[in-house]
């Protein structure tokens, strides 16, 4: 029971927040939230499976662009949402299928490749995607109470939508296929030699990867009214990524909260400058040097500090509290 | 289509797979020594490019302007090598995000210094001329660029292959630890492939200027077929890249003019043709990075 | 019939033969110890027979079936296990953690996408029963990298007897050892239950000895001599080969 406490509590922070925020922070959030969701669907293969991928945004950009192109002719949320994940993960099945059979660097520049390619052709084919104007969004998000347009509606959706995810990756990376998973990102060949097959593992996580993605992509589209090539393009993978990083590889709490940070400090910076991009890769690059393995893990660090001290208060009742930490510790990777 | 201007899209294709290649061998050697994927490499394509301009600007002449690009170019390398990646050996996504972050923080200093409206060198007036045989009307220039691409592959190949420098890398990219144990600095190694690798970034950029014009977002367009050339040449090779580059570079080209809207398709179509019959590229040995 | 079964196997390296032809077999309930210089080509043996490296020529076959063409992993469901000579573990995860995911391996639920791994009452049992079997059911909650190098050893064996293989390959079970634990993992060893076949290679001639049903000496990648314990200890080939003649006297004294 007590491990329901915390994340109770930041659903209930979640659900209430809106009232503290202006019309601008609760739009921002949303689209935090939306963020967030991509970027646990890379971080499941980056911080479990040990894919780095810089192409995920081919799959967050199918999504999008389902909604908009099918969205013409099919109104009904529910059939677009489903065909967003759905298209995604049969194109990162089949894409996966090929590209799994290589590793490290060589998986990261076949990913980026592909989803140029991707891009190049929704920037081309002009006469179906609108080419670099982007193509508007005609359907308009409706779970059968009548649209949901208001940034406040908006806020809600992403946010069940961002609780729905992690609560499905957290039980999905506790199930047996998960834990192989993890397995596999440890170490190949013992996997192998235990009787795993290793590529059916890492075709798994990234086929559901490209799922989750395609659902971002998809609600990006709703929430946007507007899809453009860049949905598609590999800086943006490469954000995603750098996302991650900030937040923390291997856990699922790492990821939305790099996906805040990202978005919000590229919000509040480039408000003030012009020359926030260099801002933003100054950071980086001092992130690298001293992020210690993202906010998460310093978090993590923090945390085992303080209940490590309660332990030394009430030494007998401590079995509980170090569990916990013990746990959530355990899919961190190191710095 | 008429055979003339075939043959000049031909060598059109053939400068520019020899520009790519000039990237992507300095990509495939850092790779293969320094195991990091430099994601900035096409922002220093780009810098080399803008350099040669400035200094064109300060009238200097189009062969000093290069040199002086190369030169800076090598430098900057090496201080990223020493300040920077050094400390991220083995830490494949702190490389990443390191390198992206060096991408963000060159395009904007391009964009700062100068502006973002599109650029041009003019072609030295050297070469500035057309070499007319039978009915074909080649542009020197282009040819000019086919030689140096060649040239180049001739020193990497023999510096690779008859020099104390080339038996150093060959062993480092074979087995790392063997440059300590051989005792040798391979630090100094380390910093002098990075180097090596910019400079040349930095004189395909200048070469590639009057040619491919100086705008914003070329950055991104060359590293991204760098890559696509390295995956189908394969890891570790700068022979893979040089076969890679040229096809690359050809397909581009003759894709633009028979399928302009899907040059880039045909390349990424080519890349996975290439790796479903060979996994680790052309030249590649394993597929395991 | 024999349980494995290994014909004319050979392999190359970039034009280096490593194995010459080699055929050796492994009867029911039979333990069989391979032994022979560094270099001998024993661990590429290994790796030829659990398909991690692929062959030349030759076939490999458990209880009549062919597995050379076979992926590596799914001769596990074949009956085979192995361990490392190096420890090959998940290093960052728990004892436990470790001996869920080979208890797991050939379980039907191992695809499973949204149960919880630990919700599996017969897994728990299993890995339970092993820990304890081990003597490592204390060190459930510590990191593989925390514990001792000997331990270390231990967990090797330990996941590859979770598999529940009937032919199992230990490759140098007891290296790296201090002289206690070497003893300790030997009498583990002599305690396997009979179903379980071994293939060994060892370099200890103490724990080959009081292992062995069968001994097989490699060299030059080659089936030198193949027999009891009793004829390879008396040989006098193997004796100069091999042995330098000290290491034999030494066992037997």
């Amino acid at each position: 029971m007590k491990k329901m406490i915390f994340p109770a509590a930041i659903a209930v922070l979640l659900l209430i927040l809106p009232v503290m925020l202006t019309s601008y922070g609760i739009k921002l959030t949303a689209e935090v939230f939306i963020m967030s969701i991509f970027v646990l669907s890379l971080g499941l293969i980056t911080g479990y499976a040990g894919l780095v991928s810089l192409g995920h945004a081919a799959f967050f950009g199918i999504g999008a662009y389902t909604i908009a192109l099918l969205g013409k002719f099919v109104p009904n949320t529910f059939v677009l949402l489903a065909s967003a994940i759905i298209f995604a993960a049969l194109i990162a099945l089949l894409t996966g299928f090929l590209f799994i059979r290589s590793s490290g660097a060589y998986f990261l520049m076949i990913t980026l490749a592909f989803s140029q390619m991707l891009y190049a052709v929704a920037y081309k084919l002009k006469g179906v995607t609108g080419g670099s104007d982007g193509m508007s969004v005609a359907a308009s998000l409706d779970f059968g109470f009548g649209p949901i347009s208001g940034s406040m509606g908006l806020y809600y959706v992403m946010a069940v939508s961002v609780m729905i995810c992690y609560v499905l990756l957290r039980m999905f990376i506790n199930s047996p296929a998960g834990k192989a998973i993890i397995g596999v990102k440890e170490n190949e060949s013992r996997m192998r030699a235990l009787g795993y097959s290793v590529r059916s593992y890492k075709l798994l996580a990234y086929t559901i990867s490209g799922g989750i993605a395609g659902y971002a992509g998809g609600l990006y589209a709703f929430y946007n009214y507007f899809v453009s090539p860049d949905t598609l393009n590999w800086n943006f993978s490469g954000q995603v990524l750098v996302m991650i990083i900030i937040g923390g590889v291997g856990t699922l709490f790492g990821p939305p909260i790099g996906a805040a940070v990202f978005v919000i400090l590229q919000n509040y910076i480039s408000s003030y400058t012009e020359r926030w991009p260099m801002i933003m890769g100054v950071i980086f690059v001092a992130f690298v040097l001293y992020g210690r393995g993202g906010i998460a893990n310093l978090l993590l660090l923090a945390w085992r500090k303080i209940s490590r001290r309660q332990k030394e208060i009430n030494s007998p009742a401590l079995n509980s509290s170090e569990k916990i930490s013990k746990d959530e510790t355990k899919g961190v990777t190191e710095a | 289509m008429d055979l003339s201007i075939l043959f000049v899209q031909i060598i059109t294709g053939l400068a520019y797979g020899m520009l790519l290649f000039m990237i992507a061998a300095g990509l495939t050697i850092i790779f293969g020594l320094l195991s990091v994927v430099n994601l900035a490499h096409g922002a220093l394509f780009m810098i080399g490019g803008y350099f040669t301009f400035t200094f064109i600007n300060q009238h200097l002449n189009f062969w000093l302007a290069l040199l002086i690009s190369v030169i800076l170019l090598a430098i900057l390398g090496m201080l990223i090598e020493r300040f920077l990646l050094n400390r991220m050996y083995g830490k494949e996504l702190e490389q990443v995000l390191l390198t992206f972050g060096l991408i963000f923080i060159f395009t904007d200093l391009v964009k700062w210094i100068w502006g973002s409206s599109p650029k041009s060198i003019s072609i030295p007036p050297l070469l500035d001329a057309s070499l007319t045989i039978g009915v074909v009307t080649f542009p020197v220039y282009r040819l000019f660029v086919v030689v140096v691409g060649c040239a180049v592959a001739l020193l990497l190949w023999y510096i690779e292959s008859r020099t104390r420098i080339g038996a150093i890398v060959r062993a480092g990219v074979d087995d790392r630890h063997m440059l300590s144990s051989l005792g040798i600095n391979f630090k100094l190694v380390f910093a002098g492939v990075f180097a090596f690798g910019a400079g040349m970034a930095g004189l395909s950029g200048g070469l590639g200027a009057p040619i491919l014009g100086l705008y914003s977002g070329m950055d991104n367009d060359v590293l991204i077929l760098s890559l696509v050339i390295v995956v189908i040449g394969g890891l570790k090779t700068w022979k893979g890249a040089f076969i890679g580059a040229i096809l690359v570079g050809m397909v581009d080209t003759l894709g633009q003019v028979w399928f302009p809207s899907f040059s880039m398709v045909l390349i990424f179509a080519l890349m996975v043709f290439i790796l479903l019959i060979k996994p680790s590229g052309l030249f590649g040995k394993g597929v395991d990075a | 019939m024999s349980l494995l079964k290994v014909e004319g196997l050979s392999k190359s390296f970039k034009g280096l033969q490593v194995l010459k032809n080699v055929s050796l077999e492994v009867e029911p309930e039979e333990r069989h110890i391979i032994i022979g210089p560094n270099g001998a080509g024993k661990t590429t043996l290994f790796n030829c027979i659990t398909g991690v490296l692929p062959i030349n020529e030759g076939t490999v076959s458990i209880q009549g079936k062919m597995i050379a063409d076979l992926p590596s992993h799914t001769r596990v469901s074949e009956g085979m296990s192995r361990t490392f000579q190096k420890n090959n573990l998940f290093g960052k995860l728990t004892v436990e953690e470790n001996v869920h995911l080979a208890v797991t391996a050939r379980k039907s639920y191992r695809f499973k996408l949204f149960k919880s791994l630990l919700s599996y009452k017969d897994m728990q049992q299993e890995s339970q029963d092993l820990l304890k079997e081990w003597d490592l059911w204390e060190r459930r909650n510590q990191t593989v990298d925390e514990l001792s190098y000997g331990e270390q050893r231990l967990v090797e064996i330990m996941l590859a007897i979770a598999t529940k293989p009937t032919i199992l390959l230990l490759d140098e079970p007891t290296s790296g050892m201090s002289p206690a634990e070497t003893i300790q993992t030997t009498k583990l060893i002599q305690k396997l239950p009979r179903t379980i076949s071994l293939l060994v290679i060892e370099h200890d001639m103490e724990v080959v000895f009081s292992i062995a049903d069968r001994i097989t000496v490699l060299h030059h990648g080659e089936v030198f001599l193949s027999g009891k314990p009793e004829e390879i200890r008396n040989d006098q080939r193997v004796k100069d080969i091999y042995f330098g003649g000290g290491a034999l006297q030494r066992a037997e004294a």
